[in-house]
């Protein structure tokens, strides 16, 4: 009853907290692979790469970096977490 | 809670009174102050330092556009990442070492999570007042005294947070102008995204998630106990003690009623931000924020018992009373951060403000000249660390009738730039000997950096007569 009260204690649903966590990590992933990645390379020097006609500046390259970084991590974390609560009960199909 | 207080309450009289008897939120305490003045040291610390100066730029910049991160009097490149590794490391071993000693201390008084979340709910209650009053303001309809409450709770809270994601990408972009900049909207675009993006995350997990992020969504949290032992310092109740629990009059004789310390009035639930109740023990969702052990001993002040029936104590000193700091663990963990400290300061302080790179000319490995000597093509390479342009002279040192032109001597580079220059060294055969000789040559900006470096050139093999 006073737990009930208080609005902090209210629980998640399995599926607010999945989305959260896959948000989270991914997020602190991806944050990790943006500095170990751009510490190596330089967005200016990258953006010829493709196409010598894209120049775009250190900014926006760390951006999209960044965010190219946070959709990968994110379908990682996703797909992982998906596939771990659906798998098939190993107990539930013995018995 | 008398029904007089509760009347005093909705008549709205004294509505930001101090209310201590009743709301544990505002309950005061040793450990309350601790974190009072934990949070606000951080905050300080985090809103104060873009503004510190060194010389003529912020002491602290992460200056990512430029690629180059400015610590106090340090300047450090790309190149020098693998420093920034080795601080990380360090900072996770003290979080371990400190986990081991003083369990959850970080959760409890360090974590940004904790911090923010902690400046937010002292807007919240400047704002929408005791937690009570909260409650009840959420169950009214609305109204203008709510609307006024409820706005000035989120003009706080989003000016608090934009101010905070202002402050976020001032480290990265130096402050003095990047203010003025978002004040008159002219900001470059990806400033302002961050900034904006920072003030929502603040605002999202400070204002609303709150402890769910410590709940469900941080690993540190999950996997802290690995780090703890029997002696590391945890809140504890002590069962002995407080057990059987149960409610009492006062001047009934517990004794005689059979019944422990514990005077079950459930406040150490009420302050609970997780919502756990920690006489059942430790569990994962406590992050060590001591406020059930400050209101569990006001409230056995006010009964007159001694303080301590919720301590934060370790689990052996609640068995045995006694308290050891020389485990196995704390000695390992401060080793290898003493190993890594050690390694981290040895090698900044041997950090060169140059690198230097001698490298073998392009085509034929020597030429021979008309006037029979030697001519060996060498590239050599200067990577500049330091913060200013700088000028490298090269200086053959060695060697009878050994020569050297160098077209570009001293040779300048500009602040963490790299630049390459050949040269040629001409030497007589004679100075050959099995085809090779070997020569010195010095390489110095005449501020702090001077280099002896030992290269072999070839010539032709056993000698030419």
């Amino acid at each position: 009853m006073i737990q009930e009260e208080y609005r902090g204690t209210r629980q998640w649903s399995r599926n607010r907290q999945a989305i959260a966590i896959v948000v989270w990590i991914s997020f602190l992933s991806a944050a990790i692979a943006t500095m170990v990645f751009f510490a190596l390379f330089d967005p200016v020097e990258l953006s010829g790469i493709f196409d010598a006609d894209v120049d775009i500046g250190r900014d926006a390259g760390y951006a999209a970096g960044f965010f190219f970084f946070w959709v990968l991590t994110a379908i990682c974390s996703a797909v992982t977490a998906w596939l771990v609560r659906t798998a098939p009960k190993r107990d539930a199909k013995r018995r | 809670m008398s029904a007089e207080a509760d009347k005093d309450k909705v008549q709205g009289a004294p509505m930001f009174a101090s209310a201590e008897k009743i709301y544990p939120r505002e309950m005061k305490g040793r450990f309350d102050r601790l974190s009072k003045l934990a949070t606000i040291t951080l905050l300080g610390l985090f809103y104060v330092v873009p503004w510190l100066m060194w010389d003529d730029r912020q002491a602290f910049l992460f200056d990512l556009p430029a690629r180059k991160f400015y610590l106090l009097g340090l300047t450090l490149w790309p190149q020098d990442f693998p420093y920034l590794a080795m601080l990380l490391v360090i900072a996770a071993l003290t979080l371990f070492f400190f986990t081991a000693l003083l369990g959850r201390v970080w959760c409890g008084f360090a974590c940004p999570q904790t911090v923010w979340t902690e400046a937010f709910i002292w807007m919240e209650q400047w704002a929408e007042g005791t937690r009570k009053q909260r409650m009840k303001l959420d169950k009214a309809p609305w109204s203008w005294n709510k609307l006024r409450r409820k706005g000035s709770k989120q003009l706080l809270w989003l000016s608090f947070s934009l101010w905070t994601g202002f402050t976020f990408v001032a480290y990265f972009t130096p402050a003095q102008e990047l203010g003025p900049q978002l004040l008159t909207f002219s900001a470059g675009s990806w400033a302002t995204f961050w900034t904006v993006f920072y003030a929502f995350a603040t605002y999202g997990n400070a204002g609303y998630m709150r402890e769910q992020v410590c709940k469900y969504m941080c690993p540190y949290a999950r996997f802290q106990s690995a780090m703890f032992d029997n002696d590391t310092l945890i809140i504890s109740y002590d069962e002995t003690r407080g057990e059987p629990r149960g409610g009492r009059n006062r001047s009934a004789d517990p004794q005689a009623l059979g019944l422990g310390d514990c005077i079950d009035c459930t406040l150490c639930v009420q302050v609970c931000p997780t919502g756990i109740d920690i006489r059942e023990g430790l569990q994962m969702e406590c992050i060590h924020c001591t406020q059930c052990i400050d209101a569990c001993d006001q409230v056995m002040d006010r009964i007159g018992l001694e303080p301590g029936l919720i301590s934060y104590t370790s689990q052996a000193e609640l068995e045995s009373g006694r308290r050891s700091f020389l485990r196995p663990r704390l000695v390992v963990y401060s080793a290898i951060l003493l190993v890594m400290f050690g390694a981290f300061t040895f090698s900044l302080a041997g950090k060169k403000t140059a690198d230097v790179t001698l490298l073998r000319g392009l085509g034929a490995p020597f030429t021979i000249l008309p006037s029979g000597e030697v001519s060996n093509q060498i590239r050599i390479k200067i990577a500049n660390r330091s913060p200013e342009k700088r000028s490298y002279l090269i200086v053959l040192s060695n060697g009878e009738g050994l020569t050297m032109i160098a077209p570009e001597n001293p040779l300048t580079v500009a602040p963490g730039q790299t630049e390459m220059t050949g040269a040629f060294i001409t030497a007589p055969i004679s100075a050959f000997s099995g085809g090779e000789t070997s020569i010195t040559l010095t390489i110095g900006d005449g501020v702090d950096f001077s280099k002896v470096l030992e290269y072999r050139i070839l010539g032709p093999a056993g000698g030419w007569s």
